[in-house]
C-alpha cells in the first residue's frame, strides 16, 4: 500500500474518532478562546498599538493550542496500545507520521477558523484585505508546527518523558517558523499587502518542507521498533 | 506484496531492555499446521518471544527467519503475521466493526467492510459490533482482537492470553477456532498462564523462565 493511501486512512480514523466524541475540538477550542480572551483584556489599550500586539497573543494561543491537541491525538494512540495495531500493518512507518500530521493540521486549522476572526475583533483590527494572506500564513506556520510536533510525538510512544521532550525539543526547533509567522502577521496588521509578506511565507512553506521531508525520512526508523 | 513461508526459526535470539535481560538467548522452530503453547512465570520472557516475532520489537542479539526471509522483508510478511496482543490495541472510540474495517483496509484486503461484516457474523460479534469498543466486557473486546487477527487470514498467528474473559463457550469456540487455524496451515504460537488450555489446544507446550525455554513437552 502507498504512503499516502495509508496516510489517508490513518488520518480519517482519527477524524471519525473526533467526529464522534469531539474531545480535542472542544478542549482546545474553549482554550484557544480563552487564551486570546486574557491576551486582549491584558495588553490590548488602543487601537493603534494592536497591530503590534495581536500577533504575539494568535501564535502563542496557536502554539499552546497545537502542544494539546497533538499530545490529546497521540494519547488516543496510546489508549489500549492502540498504536501497535497499526504497527502490525503492512503499511509503510512514514504513513502513521504523515497521517497523524494531516489529521491534527486539519483539527488545527477548524479551530483557527474560530480564533483568528475572534483575534481580530478583540483586538479591533480591520479584516478587509488580509484575510486570504492571514489564512495562509496561519497555514503555514501551523502546517511546520504541527510536522515537527508530530514526529516527536511520534519518540514520544516509546517515552516516558514525553511531555517534557515535547516542550524541550519542539519549541527551540519551530522557533525560526514561528518568528517568521509572527513577524509577518504583524506587517499584515500595520497594513502589509500580500505581495509585501510573500518572502516570509517563502521562508515559512522552506521550513514546512525542510521539516516534512525530515520527518517522513526519521519516522521510518523512530517507529520500527518498540 | 504478501510473502509466505512455512516454518518459522529464531536463533540465539536476545531481548534486553536496558539492563534487564528479557530473552537470553532462544532457539526455536515452529512449523506450518503446528500449535505451539508457551507457559512461565511473569517476566520469564514469553510475551517478548511474541513482540520480537510481531516485528514489534527489534532483537538485541540473533536471528528471526520466517521461512527464507529475515525482518528486512518486514511489509510483506506483516501481511501474514496476525497478533492478538494482552493489550487489545483497538481504538476504544469505534465500534467493534470498525476497527475491523479500519484494520481490513490497511491490510489492504479487497472489499474490506464485507470481509469485516463476514467475520463478525462468523464470530458472533453482531449484538455489539455497533457499539463503542470502550463499552464491550473484556471477553467481548477479546473476541474483536482475536477477529481482527485473524482478517487478513496470516500464516503466523501469535497469540498472548487469548482466553482471558472468555466465558466458557467462547473458551470452547477459541479452541476450535485454534484447531481450525491448524488445519489450514497456519503456525500458531500462544501464550498462556492457563495449562488446561495450553493441553487442550497445542502440540507442544514449552515452559520459560528468565528468558530460557527450560522445558518442551511434546
Amino acid at each position: 500500500m502507498s504512503t499516502l493511501r495509508a496516510a489517508w486512512l490513518v488520518a480519517m480514523k482519527d477524524l471519525q474518532l473526533e467526529l464522534r466524541t469531539k474531545e480535542i475540538l472542544t478542549s482546545t477550542g474553549l482554550f484557544a478562546v480563552l487564551v486570546v480572551t486574557l491576551g486582549s483584556l491584558a495588553f490590548y489599550t488602543d487601537p493603534v498599538s494592536s497591530p503590534n500586539v495581536a500577533p504575539g497573543v494568535l501564535w502563542i494561543s496557536i502554539l499552546f493550542c497545537g502542544i494539546l491537541l497533538i499530545g490529546r491525538s497521540w494519547a488516543l494512540e496510546r489508549e489500549n496500545d492502540a498504536v501497535f495495531g497499526l504497527l502490525l500493518a503492512p503499511i509503510p512507518r512514514a504513513s502513521i507520521y504523515v497521517g497523524k500530521t494531516i489529521s491534527a493540521l486539519i483539527l488545527l486549522f477548524t479551530v483557527e477558523l474560530l480564533l483568528v476572526p475572534l483575534c481580530l475583533i478583540f483586538f479591533q483590527i480591520e479584516p478587509s484585505g488580509i484575510m486570504l494572506p492571514l489564512f495562509a500564513l496561519v497555514f503555514l506556520g501551523s502546517l511546520g508546527f504541527v510536522s515537527t510536533a508530530s514526529l516527536f510525538s511520534a519518540v514520544g510512544i516509546r517515552t516516558r518523558a514525553r511531555d517534557l521532550m515535547l516542550s524541550v525539543l519542539v519549541f527551540p526547533l519551530v522557533a525560526p517558523a514561528l518568528l517568521a509567522a509572527a513577524v509577518a502577521t504583524r506587517e499584515l496588521f500595520a497594513g502589509a499587502t500580500m505581495t509585501e509578506v510573500l518572502g516570509w511565507m517563502r521562508i515559512l512553506a522552506a521550513f514546512d518542507l525542510l521539516f516534512i521531508g525530515f520527518g517522513v525520512w526519521v519516522s521510518r526508523h523512530l517507529l520500527a521498533e518498540t | 506484496m504478501k510473502l509466505d513461508f512455512e516454518e518459522v526459526s529464531v536463533a540465539r535470539l536476545a531481548k534486553s531492555y536496558g539492563p534487564t535481560l528479557a530473552l537470553a538467548g532462544v532457539d526455536l522452530r515452529f512449523n506450518a499446521g503446528t500449535v505451539t503453547a508457551i507457559q512461565g512465570s511473569n517476566g520469564s520472557g514469553k510475551s517478548t518471544l511474541l513482540w520480537l516475532l510481531a516485528m514489534l520489537a527489534l532483537p538485541t542479539r540473533g536471528t528471526i527467519r520466517y521461512g527464507q526471509y529475515g525482518t528486512s522483508h518486514a511489509d510483506g510478511l506483516r501481511a501474514r503475521i496476525g497478533f492478538v496482543a494482552h493489550q487489545l490495541q483497538l481504538y476504544p472510540g469505534l465500534s467493534g466493526h470498525e476497527n475491523l474495517v479500519l484494520a481490513a483496509k490497511l491490510q489492504d484486503i479487497p472489499y474490506a467492510e464485507k470481509r469485516a461484516t463476514d467475520l463478525c457474523d462468523a464470530l458472533a460479534l453482531e449484538e455489539y459490533w455497533n457499539r463503542p469498543v470502550r463499552t464491550y466486557s473484556r471477553g467481548q473486546a477479546q473476541r474483536v482482537s482475536i477477529a481482527r487477527a485473524l482478517l487478513h487470514e496470516p500464516r503466523l498467528l501469535l497469540m498472548d492470553e487469548p482466553a482471558t474473559g472468555l466465558d466458557v463457550k467462547s473458551t470452547a469456540s477459541l479452541v476450535e477456532l485454534i484447531e481450525q487455524e491448524k488445519q489450514e496451515g497456519a503456525i500458531v504460537i500462544i501464550v498462556t498462564h492457563e495449562a488446561e488450555f495450553a493441553n487442550a489446544v497445542a502440540d507442544r507446550v514449552l515452559h520459560m523462565d528468565r528468558g530460557r525455554i527450560v522445558e518442551r513437552e511434546a
